[in-house]
């Protein structure tokens, strides 16, 4: 059996997942599990790995009501805890031996735990929402087994899982991985992200753009985006596509051929599961009982001739034989939308089009389909063909010298060091930083309870035993690690470099996305609303005279194109001498096109109309 | 069985305590009693056990007496009071300069909110409710809120809880709360203890939001520590420790053949009385620098005044005394051992812990069955315990049994020679003058290096603050330097310097402790440290620090300090304590060499 041969043993590590509403009476213990890793574990040790875990969660509470257990720390073991959903609790077991490799940062394997959990609730919705749906729970395992091990295999290499280690402490988990735009290509960008959602018409789709593994654009809600870009870098990119593994863990590259043999061993993980959950039922349930789609199911995805990607994960439509199309929940509408996914070479672009606006099933997205192939081809091929040429290849963001890390907490947004160029470092020295990144993940969550919504500033130099420096500075919500491993240097010359480093990349190249957001949010959303709704804006000008017109584009300076401008001031007519002073008179103009250079704007006001 | 008599660790009992070779009848009453609390399993191995055993139904019986330790708790207090985070002499010198924040009348109030912080709820002590409420809640030593138990609101607040516990889940210690009424919570936790060892593993900690569950144990004792302070698992585990070390100092490890013969064997009688002595050890590890450094500190004293103490130590040493240390309060004046005797620092602090928590040593002679936990856990020692002044105080260790009037000998002559060579004085004197004070730090250090930079003596204490040589005084030493801790390796010896004025209030005091503890344990890591240096800024502090293989440097500066300037400043302390380190360290063969 393939799955004993990763998962039991005294090596390696467990994961669990329970409810604990459920199975509250004696003898009906089981019940509360919902997904147990290595499922082979006789049933007993299952239960006493709950019960460990289910004490330990009441023991915290009578202390700290507030957040219950977070992790165990045993000389052999580090149990993890992530309560995913009230009282659905996720533990996560791993051995420490002897070896180095097994030293991790807890934080980074709840991350791992908050990974999964995130792209079940994409994919399945929410774990209560299925139990509610079937209370026996069956329905619940049968999601949870296949989709579980299916994200695991993305771990294995040779015969072990191979978790997030400290080897891994120059990356972040759940972040979105940006790729720096020009000015110009990301006008481009805009503007095929506008085609691109209004392949459907008028409903209101949404859209994620990638290069490479890099995030060019999205216009969903962060969390989505990082739900829907860690599946896109899992299994759609080009490089997902080819190699068929992640390629998360420096150890994993150049591996990619080792899955093909692990790979086919677990490949009857689903079913050996469910042969598993159906004997203990003792129900007929056999594997049809429930359709159960596998997304994160390897070398599924394939590019279709049109370019668009296909995959059978979801099932064949019985009728024209066509696959069907996969779709997924979104956090922030709370809707179920379509997946569309086209590739151009290395561009991946997704649309997310809501259930409920395509009646028509399948054929009303083929329409749609074609209108995209139809309207944004030629936009797909420019906008491809700048990215590559600006695209500096693997090293684009190694700084030389450095090795470093770069996590904006506020747009869940990571830079890092190429992970070739990472795995020069020595152990010590990524060590002395996963330590130290333990340190300022203890302090961060430390004030997190202290004054939530205040950010920990905080910066550290270390000068580890073997001189590397290892260095964590927070900012605004904004940290860089960093690891200079170069002999003689005194602290002053690291701090100097850290200093130079933060103002030579800064992550805000990407200005045009920021911008786009402080015109949707900040005060030139006058200006925008009135591009967007094609509305009156009352503009005063320092000449004394105001135009009333709509705006047809601008930028951060009011500099404005305007259209159908009517231009009103007032004169007081001349009169002759001795004469009383005259009334002044209103005055107006019509201007059909104008530029109005921003500096003799006074005031804009936004038609109310 | 003579020595049995002399052992006591908080009662006056003071009859027993003047005479060593005290009368038989009384250690066979005390046997009695020991028979009625555990009738079945220690009969048989009174004599292997008796002195342990002995020590701890004295201790119970003549502790009984509700007044007797009321007025011990008040004595204590007063005793204790003005001696919190700050060293001994800050205060009163401070005063003298005028300085409004660390006078000596409100040391004691502002000692108080230390421990306040702790504490969220009301105190509801019965006996100390008058004092409770006006002072907010002084340390006080002994145990508090006996009245709560695990089912209390207050009582899951509280800030840092300790307990010792039996492997059967029997409670020996709480910090807080009654024993007796804790059963069940020991229970529980001897239940986690025990599941996850039944899974062939060792639980090491728990975390759960601010909180962390430390376990630590030690044979058939479980000692936790359930704390909401920013304090890292290092840092607990190491005070774990120290309160094992504590009642291994007092009992010995043959503790652990009791529970060997009857698991379901109870503790507590055998360290009834001694809470002060846990109480005021875990109060240390809220501002004594000692319980995580591993190293003890001196008390500033000339050379040859230091030289004279030593000499008349070794003169005794070498009459076949174990250890002669002569201490002012938690601060060595003096100490010998005999010749490849070494002490470690830590058995120092508990053993002065655990003389200077229990009144009884103050009150007259002493003689006490002591075990230094890492000299031999196994055995016991003679302590002979004898106070010159209320702060200072000689220690004569020895492995007889019957030694009390050898050692009263040599205590006399000891007290003679200090007198005649005004070592006493000298120790006084040095308590009020303090020792370094950022304000001092030589600007640069080459000029001012001729002129003795003696401490405290270097500026009449009526100098006024705005002397043209400190344009920086209020706001710490030169680049914003606030406090420093140098510790020399080689010696087991750490000088700190003294609190000056930004952190004048007990709670930036601890703060400023708690980020020294943290800063060491990042430094000292286990599995990659030591580190060479650290720079650390967030907003309370810059601190630094800079281990080699010589010294440790711990230096905390203003938050915004300016880095070079720190660095710089950093090397100039360095300096200044070689300069002055005949006066601030015992120098000369050091007996700690393991």
């Amino acid at each position: 059996m393939g799955l004993a041969s990763i998962g039991t043993g005294s090596e390696g590590m467990q994961l669990c997942i329970f409810d604990l509403r459920r199975g509250q009476h004696e003898g009906q213990e089981l019940d509360k599990i919902l997904f147990f890793f290595p499922a082979d574990l006789p049933f007993s040790t299952q239960l006493s790995v709950i019960g460990l875990s289910e004490g330990l969660i009441t023991f915290t509470r009578i202390f700290s009501p507030e957040a219950a257990c977070e992790v165990i720390e045993a000389e052999r073991h580090s149990h993890v805890f992530y309560e995913a959903e009230p009282d659905i609790w996720m533990v996560m077991i791993v051995e420490k031996s002897k070896e180095l490799e097994t030293i991790w940062r807890i934080d980074a394997l709840r991350e791992v735990l908050k990974e999964i959990h995130c792209l079940f609730m994409m994919f399945h919705g929410s774990i209560r929402a299925l139990l509610d749906k079937e209370p026996g729970g069956e329905l619940t395992r049968a999601h949870l087994y296949p989709f579980i091990m299916d994200y695991l295999r993305d771990f294995l290499v040779g015969k072990k899982l191979q978790l997030p280690s400290f080897r891994d402490c120059l990356k972040e988990r759940r972040t979105v991985q940006m790729l720096t735009v020009g000015r110009e290509a990301a006008i481009e960008v805009q503007t095929l992200v506008r085609t691109l959602e209004s392949c459907a018409g008028n409903t209101s789709c949404s859209s994620l753009i990638l290069f490479q593994d890099l995030l060019v654009s999205t216009t969903l809600s962060p969390e989505d985006t990082i739900n829907l870009f860690t599946y896109a870098v899992l299994r759609l990119t080009p490089h997902a596509l080819s190699s068929g593994a992640s390629s998360w863990s420096y150890l994993r590259k150049g591996n990619s051929s080792l899955p093909v043999t692990t790979g086919s061993t677990l490949v009857h993980s689903g079913s050996v599961s469910e042969q598993f959950y159906g004997s203990r039922d003792t129900s007929p349930a056999g594997e049809n009982r429930y359709r159960i789609t596998r997304p994160l199911q390897h070398d599924k995805w394939f590019k279709g001739k049109d370019g668009f990607l296909i995959t059978d994960i979801w099932g064949v439509d019985a009728g024209s034989s066509n696959v069907t199309t996969p779709t997924v929940w979104l956090q922030q509408t709370e809707e179920r939308m379509y997946l569309c996914a086209y590739q151009y070479k290395s561009l991946t672009l997704i649309l997310l089009i809501p259930l409920s606006s395509i009646l028509s099933g399948e054929q009303g997205l083929s329409v749609v389909k074609q209108q995209l192939l139809e309207n944004a081809s030629l936009k797909i091929l420019k906008v491809e063909e700048k990215l590559s040429k600006g695209w500096g290849g693997e090293n684009a963001y190694h700084v030389s010298g450095y090795r470093y890390l770069l996590v904006d907490g506020n747009r869940d947004i990571s830079r890092a060091s190429p992970p070739g160029k990472v795995t020069t470092l020595t152990k010590e020295s990524l060590l002395a930083l996963n330590r130290l990144r333990e340190e300022v993940d203890s302090e961060k969550s430390r004030a997190k309870w202290d004054n939530p919504g205040h950010d920990k500033d905080m910066e550290v130099c270390i000068r580890a035993k073997n001189n590397a420096w290892a260095i964590a500075r927070i900012t605004g919500g904004k940290e860089l690690y960093m690891v200079l491993e170069k002999a003689n240097e005194t602290l002053l010359y690291a701090s100097e470099a850290v200093e130079k480093f933060s103002n030579s990349r800064p992550m805000e190249e990407d200005t045009t996305k920021t911008e786009e957001e402080e015109f949707n949010t900040g005060p030139l959303s006058v200006l925008m609303m009135s591009v967007k709704n094609n509305t009156q804006v009352l503009i005063n000008c320092r000449n004394n005279k105001k135009l009333l017109g709509r705006v047809r584009a601008f930028d951060r300076h009011c500099n404005m194109v305007l259209e159908n401008v009517r231009e009103m001031w007032t004169e007081v007519p001349k009169t002759g001498k001795g004469k009383k002073k005259a009334l002044p008179v209103n005055k107006d103009r019509f201007i059909s096109k104008m530029f109005l250079r921003g500096d003799s704007v006074i005031i804009v006001l936004r038609n109310p109309k | 069985m003579s020595s049995d008599s002399g052992s006591s660790s908080s009662s006056g009992d003071e009859s027993v305590e003047q005479n060593p070779d005290s009368n038989p009848k009384l250690v066979d009453e005390r046997f009695d009693l020991l028979t009625l609390t555990e009738p079945v399993e220690l009969e048989p191995n009174h004599q292997e056990n008796g002195n342990e055993i002995a020590n701890g139904s004295l201790n119970r019986g003549s502790n009984d007496g509700g007044a007797e330790d009321d007025q011990l708790r008040v004595e204590n207090h007063e005793i204790f009071g003005d001696e919190g985070p700050a060293s001994p002499s800050s205060s009163g010198y401070a005063g003298e300069r005028g300085s409004s924040s660390a006078s000596s009348a409100s040391g004691i109030g502002e000692v108080s909110e230390i421990d306040g912080n702790e504490i969220h709820e009301v105190r509801n002590d019965g006996s100390l409710e008058g004092i409770s409420d006006s002072r907010a809640s002084s340390w006080v030593p002994g145990k508090r809120h006996v009245d709560e138990d695990d089912a209390s609101i207050s009582w899951r607040k509280r800030k840092k809880h300790f307990f010792i516990l039996s492997h059967s889940g029997k409670p020996i210690y709480s910090r807080y709360g009654d024993e007796h009424k804790l059963a069940g919570f020991s229970a529980t936790l001897q239940a986690i203890i025990s599941f996850v060892e039944n899974g062939g593993d060792r639980v090491k900690s728990v975390k759960a939001g601010k909180h962390q569950v430390v376990f630590l144990v030690k044979g058939p004792i479980y000692l936790v520590c359930i704390s909401c302070t920013e304090e890292p698992f290092e840092s607990l585990k190491g005070q774990l420790e120290l309160i094992y070390g504590q009642m291994i100092l007092i009992l010995t490890k043959s503790i652990n053949r009791c529970f060997e013969k009857n698991p379901k064997f109870d503790m507590t009688p055998l360290l009834g009385g001694t809470d002060v002595v846990f109480s005021s050890l875990i109060h240390s590890f809220s501002w004594n620098p000692a319980t995580f450094l591993h190293a003890y500190t001196c008390i500033p004293l000339a050379y040859a005044t230091r030289q004279a103490a030593g000499a008349i130590l070794q003169d005794v040493a070498d009459s076949g005394v174990l250890f002669a240390i002569l201490m002012c309060k938690h601060k060595v004046i003096s100490l010998v051992g005999a010749q490849k005797a070494s002490l470690h620092p830590d058995d120092m602090l508990l053993l002065s812990n655990f003389v200077m928590s229990s009144e009884s040593f103050r009150t007259s002679e002493s003689f006490s069955p002591i075990c230094l936990p890492r000299y031999n856990p196994m055995a016991f020692l003679y302590a002979y315990v004898h106070f010159f002044d209320v702060d200072t105080y000689l220690m004569l260790l020895t492995t007889s049994s019957d030694a009390f009037y050898h050692l009263k000998d040599c205590r006399i002559r000891i007290e003679t020679v200090l007198l005649k060579s005004n070592v006493l004085s000298e120790v006084q004197r040095s308590t009020i003058d303090g020792g370094m004070r950022v304000e001092d730090l030589p600007v640069d250090p080459l000029p001012r290096f001729g002129s003795s930079p003696h401490l405290g003596q270097q500026r009449p204490p009526t100098e006024s603050p705005e002397g043209p040589r400190e344009p920086c005084i209020g706001i710490g030493g030169p680049a914003g330097l606030w406090h420093f801790i140098y510790r020399s390796i080689y010696l087991d010896q750490y000088v700190s310097s003294e609190f000056s004025p930004p952190l004048s209030s007990p709670q930036q005091q601890k703060r400023l402790y708690r980020a020294y503890q943290r800063l060491y344990a990042s430094m000292h890591d286990k599995g990659i440290g030591p580190h060479k240096t650290q720079f650390r800024r967030d907003e309370n502090y810059v601190l630094l620090c800079w281990v080699t293989q010589d010294f440790e440097l711990y230096a905390a500066f203003d938050p915004l300090a300016d880095k070079a300037l720190a660095i710089k400043t950093c090397n100039r302390v360095c300096q200044w304590v070689k300069d002055v380190e005949n006066e601030i360290f015992l120098q000369g063969a050091s007996p700690f060499s393991w």
